[in-house]
């Protein structure tokens, strides 16, 4: 399927769309809408939403803190939503550790002499994998991905829009 | 005019800088008391040249009246081979150049685009960017001497510490030209006036300068970020746009499942719609 109107085929916009509408058949294709009641819309849209994230990391790949800490995370989740005895085994010791050495790093205080540590501490909250990160890198990273979730908005509420007019 | 310049070269080194300002503005009624300002100096606090050069002041002294620029090349000290150029006792030509640099009022490609004192007053551009360029030259120690010509013309302190204040920004452009003779393996910058220049502070110094600049890309980024001023609530900003975006996310989200499928996700109409 060629995209003729997409400026460049190997953009972050067309990566992302191409994989997102891949994951948003596959969702459709799993549950026909037979009945549109609330608990089956919010398990879809959960579903949604999930694919919607880990289309965006899997367009960025490993090449930020940011895609690798979320790809991370999904895969940890699906493994131990899969299966709980393997979840257990590996999928709960990593986490175990990584959240040690996300607390470690907090509870340092990272004062590092300037004056914003309550914001930086916010925002490392909402970047994801921003709890291992320095300022200076959480502020690099926090820039790719405001730039990454602009295009995410974008390209869905293209979709959203051509398909309930 | 030369022998007295000359003179004035072998006195001491750090005050080369404004000795060649003497020497190619002022007229001769200014050395005596450039002498007197010069003599004084020497036996000043830390953060003067002889703390640069992280020796003790005799020592440094010594180096200074010896011609012999190679020890000081070995010297572990930061800016040395901009004072190994001010070891050059200049000839007539090297005067004459340096005195026409500050009489062209030339816009010389000065970074310093966003001090406006600076570019309002194309002189003070010029003397402060010859004073940045120029070898050789202590924070503490500068306006004590410089203050006869820096009165004379008419230029206030504010100002020059503020372009001074800005040389950082331009000190890889400075570094260029200097280094062309000669590569050392050290960071060579050049210190604000009335900051520390120990390694620590230095890297500090450095850091903060990155985040600065990774600040002002995130004001562009977010919009209307750039009218806000202070750095918290430019991050409280930030914060606020990118929960507003992940909201949409899952706004967005909701309502394509929601969605009633009257069509297949086929690609080609979906692209073709964008």
């Amino acid at each position: 399927m060629n995209n003729p109107h997409h400026l460049n085929p190997t953009s972050l916009k067309s990566r992302f769309t191409t994989r997102f509408l891949r994951a948003l058949t596959k969702i459709r294709a799993q549950k026909p809408i037979s009945s549109s009641s609330p608990t089956e819309i919010f398990r879809r849209y959960r579903r949604i939403k999930v694919a919607a994230d880990k289309s965006m990391a899997y367009s960025v790949r490993s090449r930020r803190i940011w895609s690798r800490a979320m790809l991370w995370k999904l895969r940890s989740r699906s493994y131990r939503r899969q299966d709980p005895c393997s979840g257990r085994r590996s999928g709960k010791t990593n986490q175990a550790i990584m959240k040690k050495s996300s607390n470690e790093n907090t509870t340092t205080r990272r004062e590092d002499g300037v004056g914003f540590v309550e914001e930086a501490d916010e925002l490392r909250q909402l970047v994801p994998g921003g709890e291992t990160m320095n300022l200076c890198n959480l502020l690099d990273e926090t820039a790719h991905y405001i730039k990454c979730l602009t295009t995410q908005v974008q390209e869905m509420k293209k979709i959203a829009d051509f398909y309930s007019f | 005019m030369e022998s007295n310049a000359g003179t004035l070269e072998t006195r001491s080194n750090k005050t080369a800088l404004e000795r060649e300002e003497v020497a190619a503005l002022e007229s001769l009624q200014f050395t005596d008391e450039i002498h007197c300002l010069m003599s004084a100096p020497a036996t000043d606090n830390a953060s003067s040249f002889t703390a640069l050069l992280e020796l003790p002041a005799p020592q440094a002294v010594q180096l200074i009246h010896s011609p012999d620029s190679a020890k000081l090349i070995a010297a572990p000290a930061p800016n040395v081979e901009d004072f190994k150029g001010g070891f050059h006792f200049p000839s007539n030509g090297g005067l004459i150049e340096r005195a026409a640099r500050f009489s062209v009022f030339a816009g010389e490609g000065n970074n310093n685009s966003d001090s406006p004192e600076a570019t309002s007053n194309n002189s003070s551009a010029n003397l402060q960017k010859a004073v940045k360029s120029e070898p050789a030259e202590t924070d503490s120690s500068q306006p004590l001497i410089s203050d006869p010509t820096v009165e004379n013309r008419g230029i206030k302190r504010k100002d020059r510490e503020k372009v001074k204040g800005q040389t950082k920004k331009s000190k890889t452009t400075v570094k260029e030209s200097s280094d062309d003779t000669e590569k050392l393996p050290y960071v060579h910058v050049r210190a604000r006036r009335g900051q520390a220049t120990d390694s620590h502070s230095l890297a500090e110094r450095a850091r903060r300068e990155k985040i600065n600049a990774r600040m002002k890309l995130l004001q562009e980024l977010v919009p209307g970020c750039n009218k806000i001023s202070g750095t918290a609530l430019v991050l409280d900003e930030i914060i606020n746009h990118v929960q507003s975006l992940q909201r949409q996310v899952e706004f967005l989200s909701m309502r394509l499942a929601a969605v009633n499928p009257r069509v297949d996700f086929n690609f080609d109409s979906v692209f073709t719609a964008e």
